[in-house]
């Protein structure tokens, strides 16, 4: 009884949190990942947003769990399965996925009051969207070269990317969050916490509301979101590829193709002389 | 005609058809020439092409890694829905931003940092595509493990291998009993077309309430049957982290694979630098 006494999880029942969202948000991206979305004009229709699954479990559990087990379920299952890992991109939807998830679930004190639980989805959702946007803004900002010398390009990238969030926030954010949310939660609520062992969330037992510290690590996390792109361009000044070549580049050039080869020969060099070894 | 055509391309589309592409290459490839790769090597290796193409900016250069990257992607024996999603994605994405680009009053001068855009994009992904999905989970959460990154990374992903098969089993026997229980609006005209779709939606969302269920109480028990076995301790164990990584070992064959495209790169670079 001691588990179900104590008002916060164990580290176990963290665990098993973490296990729960990662499996089940893992198995919507998936499915999602596969269905082709459909488009009319530039109005996306996507079933996308099954964000509604971490949104009730981080209302139900321990929100930071299920906000990273999210993250992590979605990067293992439909990016890194299928071989879709894309790299700086991913850690920008890893941390803003924990962010909206977390922010969500800490919002709700009781989770039987409907209209917090509306507020955190809608809150939760919008965040994750919004930071998504920025991060997506600044992407095509630093990938492309002389972005603003490109006429009409600018204006597009922020139109389009302006358009798809009130547009996933409108559609995906209310039919695919918020209901379902609202659906679920009230009907979980007392019937899947002793599954895991534990007691249901009261006012009692609930974590602090957003405090000044989460604000700042949530904002923190951010700055590392945007800094994984920033890293591109300081990286790109740092490196200077096209000036390194511009000067001496033939020469280092042949540099490393004389290298390589000599590295291929005697590679394979020492591979017959360890298989003939193996023969004696 | 038609009709028949989007059926058949509805049947191919069915949770069977997905299931499959996902447990083949997931599986069904540990014997081609990429899969038997060093994963370390596979993920340095992945580490270049899944960063510089980012950064460069010349057109010749980039050429030479996508095609690189195309040729590694062909070894590694992908499964076709990953590469068609692959197309999918890359194309939609600059195509859209191309349209509005001419919306906006851009004229062909945006093509060209686009079609950059584009090489980068495809360059970066099919790297990836050969790495995660050519390699076998068990290798890639090893060399993972290797680079120092946290064992919940590499626990998630072995774990979403071996349980994958059986969620997905789980969600569409709950999705078929619904459907065997519900009564489908009629969906002949347009109407009852829109009707059905949010009939379907509306399916999908009630069945994650017995899968919840479902997955708490495994999830419960798996935790528990790895307390059992010492799982905690072991995640941060040095003697353990030893031992899982014994296995890896690199040949002559990693080491010249990453030498060819090392000779690759240079080669391009070459090229690139006398043009």
């Amino acid at each position: 009884m001691a588990t179900l006494q104590s008002k916060q999880a164990s580290q176990s029942q963290k665990l098993m949190v973490f296990v729960l969202t990662m499996s089940l948000y893992g198995l919507a991206t998936l499915f999602t990942e596969l269905i082709p979305k459909f488009q009319v004009g530039i109005v996306e229709f996507s079933v996308e947003y099954f964000l509604f699954i971490p949104l009730v479990l981080s209302i139900l559990f321990d929100p930071l769990s299920a906000a990273l087990g999210a993250a992590t379920g979605e990067l293992v299952f439909s990016e890194i399965m299928l071989g879709q890992f894309g790299g700086l991109g991913e850690l920008e939807k890893f941390i803003t996925v924990t962010i909206g998830v977390y922010i969500a679930g800490r919002l709700v004190r009781d989770p039987r009051n409907t209209k917090m639980v509306g507020i955190a989805a809608f809150v939760g959702t919008g965040a994750q969207l919004l930071m998504g946007t920025i991060v997506d803004i600044c992407k095509v900002q630093f990938a492309v070269e002389d972005f603003e010398a490109v006429a009409g390009l600018p204006a597009s990238v922020f139109a389009t990317e302006g358009f798809a969030f009130l547009n996933d926030l409108l559609f995906s954010g209310i039919l695919f969050c918020l209901l379902p949310t609202l659906f679920l939660v009230p009907k979980l609520y007392g019937k899947i916490e002793p599954l895991l062992g534990m007691q249901p969330r009261t006012k009692e037992t609930a974590l602090e509301g957003i405090g000044v510290k989460t604000a700042v690590g949530c904002g923190i996390a951010f700055l590392c979101a945007i800094a994984a792109e920033m890293l591109a361009e300081s990286g790109f000044e740092l490196i200077d590829w096209e000036a390194g070549w511009a000067e001496s580049g033939t020469a280092v050039a042949v540099g490393m193709v004389v290298a390589a080869i000599a590295a291929i020969a005697v590679l394979l060099v020492m591979r017959k002389n360890a298989e003939t070894a193996k023969v004696e | 005609m038609l009709s028949k055509l989007s059926e058949s391309i509805l049947d191919k589309f069915s949770m069977d058809f997905l299931r499959n592409q996902v447990l083949k290459n997931a599986y069904g490839n540990d014997d081609t020439v990429i899969a038997v790769r060093d994963p370390r090597i596979l993920l340095a290796w992945y580490l270049f092409f899944g960063l510089v193409p980012w950064f460069a900016h010349d057109t010749v250069f980039l050429l030479g890694c996508f095609v690189l990257v195309m040729i590694t992607t062909v070894l590694a024996q992908v499964a076709g829905l990953v590469l068609f999603l692959f197309g999918l994605g890359v194309f939609s994405q600059t195509g859209v931003l191309l349209f509005t680009t001419f919306l906006f009053g851009g004229d062909a001068s945006a093509i060209a940092p686009l079609l950059t855009l584009t090489l980068k994009v495809a360059t970066v992904s099919l790297a990836s595509v050969t790495v995660f999905s050519g390699l076998d989970p068990d290798r890639l959460s090893n060399g993972l493990m290797w680079y120092g990154c946290p064992e919940r990374l590499s626990f998630s992903i072995s774990y979403a291998y071996r349980m994958l098969p059986m969620l997905m089993e789980e969600f569409q026997n709950v999705l078929l009993s619904y459907r065997l229980r519900g009564n489908p609006p009629a969906h002949d005209n347009f109407t009852g077309k829109i009707k059905y779709l949010i009939y379907q939606v509306k399916i999908v969302i009630h069945a994650f309430y017995p899968l919840m269920l479902n997955t708490a109480k495994r999830s419960r028990t798996t935790v528990e049957a790895l307390e059992i076995k010492g799982y905690r301790y072991a995640a941060v164990s040095r003697d353990v982290r030893r031992m899982k990584l014994a296995s890896l070992k690199i040949g002559y064959d990693d080491l010249l694979f990453a030498a060819v495209s090392f000779l690759w790169v240079a080669v391009t670079v070459l090229i690139s630098s006398m043009i």
